[in-house]
């Protein structure tokens, strides 16, 4: 009686446990790590490497960018303020043009790989919030500090900033933006987002 | 001055370069990096999922604003944004990291080095660099690092670093003799000891001076009133400025290793300026932010 009790007990706990570790595997790290091994083998994939492949390669590599950012969550630490006068519409058109932005930023440099490193040197984490820390080593081997910012989203992290040696984009864009609309207006600066996406 | 500039171009650009992060070159290597860490404080924090213990307390990091929670509660964020201070930045919303009162003329600096860099230095170091293979680049930045080291040793005193000032004499020994009057760097490649970077505008922010405002220095660059001053006081531990009283045509000289390290250092980072422009909606706003909070954030550490 007492050990039918026990078993069953601990076949309870046994199934609260096993139910428990799918949900707490997704580590801020962990899933930073997977993007950015993911990218690795597209950037370092012989068979897309030909001239011809360049639009598969970067379709691949945009899609993988796109899963792990939190673009509208960027793009509304970026606009501070003035995001909450955008319409829907601004909003969607906003987030689009930006995100277009740091990705074809990113795009170019990507065909610059040549086997940077990847430290990772740990995580933090506060409620929905956490930082995942990494060391990029180059090959003229200096060292650069890299904070990952990452929120929450159901089971799930997304980043919504990149800090470098300390510098973050959202802070960085934040702060032009804002100089640009007190400036001048919202409209001024989609105007100058737009030349700048379609520039390159 | 150089040694402020060069990092800041070069981490805006790779900051939008390494956005989730080319990576090791391979599975393996990567599986290796862990086991292999430079430092033993490191190796504790590599652990895929054992964040350091004091930090899961903490703030998010130590610049966090110190009411992250009530963003997290944030239901409707669009609402409230005006108040809200995200977890991952400054405290500043809108506000610039630096006060700018000298904006136009700092604009106009700014448009004068640009051109510098497009006429003259990029063209320059385009040629160095098809003349002298990389190594030999490294080497000279390695040189030049390795000569001011003084700059570097009694900064790191005068911030009470004195890890760090044990870590540049040590390097300096090793790498002047056994690293070839400091073209290799031995001290880091086979004894792991890091470069302690240290200035006397960082020691005056550390013991509380705050950078007063931006100044865009021609030639030189980003700079604050206050680097600028710890920029002039560094010369005199520089044991280039010291050619001065013992050669006549020292001047000359000294300008010339002046040039010489300012011509090898863009030659290892042609490229970095111009991806740096490309992202940015305004350079000048974009690069006086990003030397600002740099500057913070090395003052913090």
């Amino acid at each position: 009686m007492r050990s039918a009790c026990l078993i069953r007990i601990m076949l309870f706990l046994f199934l609260v446990a096993a139910m428990a570790v799918p949900a707490l595997a997704a580590s801020p790290l962990e899933e930073m790590k997977q993007t950015t091994d993911k990218i690795l083998s597209i950037v370092t994939n012989p068979a897309l490497k030909a001239p011809s492949k360049t639009e598969e390669r970067e379709r691949l590599i945009r899609q993988t960018v796109d899963e792990r950012f939190d673009w509208e969550e960027m793009a509304r630490r970026s606009l501070a303020i003035h995001w909450a006068k955008r319409t829907a519409e601004e909003r969607k058109e906003f987030i689009r043009l930006f995100s277009d932005l740091v990705e074809r930023t990113y795009m170019k440099k990507v065909e610059d790989y040549s086997g940077e490193k990847v430290l990772y040197e740990g995580e933090t984490k506060e409620g929905d919030y956490a930082s995942v820390r990494v060391k990029i080593v180059t090959k003229k081997d200096e060292d650069i500090p890299v904070e990952y910012h990452l929120k929450k989203e159901g089971n799930d992290w997304f980043i919504y900033d990149i800090s470098i040696e300390g510098v973050s984009l959202v802070n960085n864009y934040r702060v032009q933006f804002h100089s640009i609309i007190s400036q001048s207006s919202y409209e001024n600066l989609v105007k100058r987002l737009k030349e700048k996406v379609e520039l390159k | 001055m150089m040694k402020a500039v060069g990092p800041v171009y070069f981490l805006l650009a790779l900051w939008l370069v390494m956005v989730p992060g080319p990576c090791a070159g391979s599975p393996s290597s990567e599986a290796a990096v862990p086991a292999s860490p430079s430092d033993d404080s490191r190796s504790a924090a590599i652990a895929t999922e054992s964040p350091e213990p004091p930090s899961e307390t903490d703030p998010l990091k130590s610049s966090d604003p110190p009411e992250p929670a009530a963003s997290v509660d944030q239901k409707d964020p669009d609402e409230t944004f005006l108040t809200e201070v995200p977890p991952s930045s400054q405290p500043e919303q809108t506000v610039a990291a630096i006060a700018d009162p000298l904006e136009p003329v700092n604009r106009a600096f700014f448009r004068f080095n640009d051109k510098l860099y497009f006429w003259v230095l990029k063209p320059v170091a385009t040629g160095y660099k098809t003349v002298i293979p990389e190594d030999g680049r490294i080497g000279i930045r390695n040189f030049f690092s390795n000569v001011g080291t003084p700059v570097r040793l009694v900064n790191c005193l005068l911030q009470a670093k004195f890890k760090g000032a044990g870590n540049e004499t040590v390097r300096f020994v090793l790498n002047t003799t056994i690293g070839i009057a400091g073209f290799l760097d031995p001290a880091k490649k086979t004894f792991k000891i890091e470069k302690q970077e240290a200035d006397l505008g960082q020691t005056l922010g550390i013991w509380g001076i705050g950078p007063a405002f931006y100044i865009n220095l021609p030639v030189l660059g980003p700079s604050s009133a206050r680097d600028t001053v710890g920029y002039v006081g560094d010369l005199f531990f520089d044991p280039r400025t010291y050619l001065a009283y013992y050669f006549f045509i020292a001047e000359i000289v000294n300008s010339g290793t002046w040039v010489m390290d300012k011509v090898n250092e863009t030659s290892l980072t042609l490229g970095e300026y111009e991806n740096f422009k490309k992202a940015a909606l305004d350079p000048y706003i974009a690069l006086r932010e990003a030397y600002a909070q740099y500057r913070q954030n090395k003052i913090r550490k």
